[in-house]
């Protein structure tokens, strides 16, 4: 039972942490899409499109970093 | 009414992922049944889809009591963080960084523990056999559950959802009744390139929505955001390749 819900755990975590520091990035692309939409006074879709190209770039940055590093 | 450029992407998202779950948790109950019969692989898999049941009862009407921009940009996030870490994975298999998925050898891993558990633990072998099963069940059902919530909880397509999900249960059980054997065919990386693309464009969709972004084009900007994602996720895998290669 307690192996089971370890197990469940590290499910969870790993279905949304595949790569820590992508997970990280990821985190807080959103947070800077956030405050440039509620603090900076721009244009919410500047925020969007910081949302969504950041995301693109680090998904890029993220499989090559790992092809690099030799899989992970 | 429900809008087919929103609806469709969410139903063949939740078919198409939970198509690859369905595939592995099949895999597992199927070396199961196989080493120690239908029984303990009936049992197993009927507790975890019990369990599941309960999981999706305790939390369905708990989305109802939260504020839909909350809802969205916690969805969206989640499905950021799930569809680009499937997205990845799937570039790096593509780019023959990281192994395919191989239904054979988990197959074949499993039989192996269970032949294994049976020469240590006699006794409670079935017991054993019906939890690897359960295991199986709850652990990837539980990510179906997760797809479901995530691409229907947003604009009330949990319905649509779930058949989705549900007819990836009927196919996958129908194809195994039919080859009874593992589903060592099915395209599973195509499969979670595809997934991933999907749920990365609704995660970004959810999560500008939730942070108060108009998208143009509403719902249609989904087809631009996946296929922005399609494209980053050729161009990741034909570098990936590239840097194998060079750094190998």
């Amino acid at each position: 039972m307690k192996t089971m819900l370890r197990d469940l755990g590290a499910e969870l975590i790993g279905m949304f942490v595949a790569e820590k520091w992508l997970a990280i990035a990821v985190l807080l692309t959103v947070a800077a899409a956030g405050s440039l939409v509620d603090f900076a006074g721009l244009n919410p879709l500047v925020g969007g499109a910081v949302l969504l190209f950041g995301c693109l770039i680090l998904l890029i940055e993220s499989v090559c970093r790992a092809a690099k590093a030799g899989a992970s | 009414m429900m809008a087919w450029s929103t609806a469709a992407p969410a139903i063949s998202a939740a078919f198409l992922a939970s198509l690859v779950e369905v595939v592995e948790a099949f895999t597992i109950v199927l070396a199961v049944a196989t080493l120690r019969g239908w029984r303990p692989a009936a049992l197993g898999t009927t507790t975890g889809l019990v369990v599941l049941a309960a999981i999706v009862l305790l939390l369905g009407p708990l989305l109802d009591r939260v504020p839909i921009s909350s809802l969205q940009l916690t969805i969206g996030i989640l499905l950021l963080l799930f569809g680009m870490g499937w997205l990845r994975k799937a570039s790096l298999r593509a780019a023959g960084v990281i192994p395919l998925h191989d239904e054979e050898a988990i197959f074949a891993a499993e039989a192996a523990e269970l032949s294994e558990t049976a020469r240590s633990r006699q006794r409670n072998l079935g017991w054993a056999a019906g939890i690897t099963a359960l295991k199986a069940v709850l652990l990837e059902g539980l990510e179906v559950v997760f797809i479901v919530i995530a691409v229907g909880a947003g604009r009330g397509l949990l319905i649509p959802a779930g058949l989705g999900a549900l007819a990836a249960c009927a196919v996958v059980l129908a194809a195994g009744a039919i080859v009874h054997r593992p589903l060592s065919r099915v395209p599973e990386n195509t499969l979670k390139f595809g997934v991933g693309v999907m749920l990365s464009a609704f995660g970004v969709f959810w999560t500008g929505e939730g942070l108060g972004i108009d998208w143009p084009g509403q719902d249609l900007a989904l087809l631009l955001f996946a296929t922005l994602f399609l494209g980053a996720g050729l161009l990741a895998s034909i570098f990936a390749r590239k840097l194998a290669v060079e750094f190998a």
